[in-house]
């Protein structure tokens, strides 16, 4: 067997081809104290001391923001703009990502927010409630496209079903039940339930807060969620990143003192372009009129 | 977001601000459409790289400009570029109006947009991007913009950083060759050992 190896060592072509091959450690002369596995001694030491476990990281690790550029909002919109331009406006969109200090463990913030521009305008909603009830009248008052009772059954049973969120009022959850529209409303998640809030009392608070409306959660510390239009003016855009962040900071308050989340950085960021880290202010002193930035 | 990804990512924006395309138009332009395929035979690859290249440089440097395009299916069909002119809006009041026209949708075509004085159109197919900007400069009075030496000296350090980078990747990559020969060296002698 270990005559073997030296022919090996002769054949082996990289040997001459590859002239700054440094001399492998195998056919050093340390090659004849090998065990019968191949490994050397120190491999075999190696193998048996027990591996160094790398400290864990108990908090998301955060970039020092002393050296980074930060944007006013107004500048960070004017590059977005360019970037994004001769895209499909309905289809991009600016979101907005908000760094959080927070352990990796632990709750997560998670809620949902009403902006005071909506960013999706066109939900259909969709209220099943006696067609002539004070209720049905909130309803469209709130902005929902469906209201009644059978005649959305009848519908939806045909295989037409023309909203993407369903809300049932308390006094009609027994019809829907009896009406037996689980398996088709299941599947497609339209299927109002108590559990996901959808059958309620409060059909007017429901239909406004689905109006435009937009869920937020927490992963891997950063806070994701669509923010505006592309149309959208500085003014516009100013409005909603203040309720979002608002909103956030009560959601941060509401949790315990032991917890102790922070918000970190809000970067502004959409479809087509880099991220941008805003710095709060509005605008700087180059940034062009207010009025031009919303131009598609 | 580590510091070297964030550098990167300033290249780009330098990108924006400065280079072929970065200038400001006469103050009578409203809108710059743009119209050709989808694919890039039968000469449509100049008008492509005209949006890509150029297009986000005019926009950043004229905000106020409507900048549009639509893309048809039609491969064989024209390619245009078409400035509206019209005379410059007086200093009204911003009025804060959340209602984004779809500039993509065919249906909004150029022809049925807002009044305009002036059309003129340029012929984008079989062309070179360059020779079309330099056409579109003309045509609306565009006045390049100089970048400044603050600017310039950023652009020196971006580039001698990417010169940096490529000799570190050439280096890395030797390394990698020789590691790599190494290792393949030793699973032939390996080989050889249990074999026998």
């Amino acid at each position: 067997m270990a005559s073997k190896i030296p022919i090996n060592y002769l054949l082996s072509p990289i040997r001459y081809s590859a002239v700054n091959v440094p001399v492998l450690k195998c056919f050093a002369p340390a090659l004849f104290c090998r065990y019968a596995s191949g490994l050397s001694r120190k491999d075999y030491k190696a193998r048996d001391q027990p591996k160094k476990k790398k400290k864990q990281r108990k908090e998301f690790k955060n970039q020092s923001l002393r050296d980074t550029v930060q944007y006013s909002l107004c500048d960070a919109m004017r590059y977005i703009r360019a970037f994004e331009v001769g895209r499909n406006p309905t289809s991009c969109k600016y979101d907005l990502a908000v760094r959080l200090r927070t352990a990796k463990n632990g709750p997560v913030v998670r809620n949902r927010v009403r902006l005071p521009h909506a960013v999706n305008t066109s939900l259909r909603i969709c209220v099943i409630c006696p067609p002539d009830s004070p209720s049905a009248a909130q309803a469209r008052n709130a902005g929902a496209t469906l209201v009644g009772e059978e005649t959305i059954f009848d519908a939806v049973k045909e295989g037409r079903i023309e909203f993407d969120r369903c809300i049932c009022h308390v006094d009609s959850a027994q019809k829907l039940n009896k009406a037996a529209l689980g398996r088709i409303l299941g599947p497609k998640g339209l299927m109002p339930s108590s559990k996901t809030g959808t059958i309620t009392k409060d059909i007017a608070g429901t239909v406004k807060g689905l109006v435009g409306g937009s869920e937020y959660r927490e992963k891997l510390g950063v806070i994701r969620c669509a923010i505006g239009q592309l149309g959208f003016t500085p003014e516009e855009m100013q409005r909603n990143v203040r309720a979002f962040v608002g909103e956030i900071k009560k959601d941060l308050a509401l949790l315990s003192d032991r917890i102790g989340k922070d918000i970190h950085e809000v970067v502004l960021s959409s479809t087509n372009a880099p991220g941008f880290s805003l710095n709060g202010d509005f605008r700087s002193p180059t940034s062009p009129p207010t009025r031009d930035l919303g131009v598609l | 977001m580590n510091v070297v990804k964030r550098t990167k990512k300033l290249k780009a924006l330098l990108d924006i601000r400065i280079g072929p395309g970065a200038a400001v138009l006469s103050n009578d332009v409203k809108r710059i459409h743009l119209n050709f395929a989808h694919k890039l035979n039968d000469g449509h690859l100049g008008a492509r790289k005209v949006w890509r290249k150029y297009l986000p440089r005019l926009k950043y440097h004229n905000p106020a400009i409507s900048m549009t395009v639509n893309r048809t299916l039609d491969q064989g069909g024209p390619a245009t570029l078409t400035v509206f002119f019209a005379p410059p809006p007086r200093s009204s009041s911003a009025t804060a109006s959340p209602a984004p026209s779809s500039s993509t949708d065919p249906s909004a075509a150029p022809s049925g947009h807002a009044p305009a004085d002036r059309i003129e159109t340029i012929d984008m197919k079989h062309k070179h991007e360059s020779e079309i900007l330099s056409r579109l400069l003309e045509l609306t009075r565009g006045i390049t913009y100089e970048a400044t030496p603050d600017e310039l000296a950023e652009l020196r350090d971006v580039d001698e950083e990417q010169k940096r980078s490529e000799r570190d990747r050439e280096a890395q990559a030797r390394l990698n060759e020789i590691e790599r020969q190494e290792k393949a060296l030793l699973d032939l002698a390996r080989g050889g050992v249990v074999a026998a």
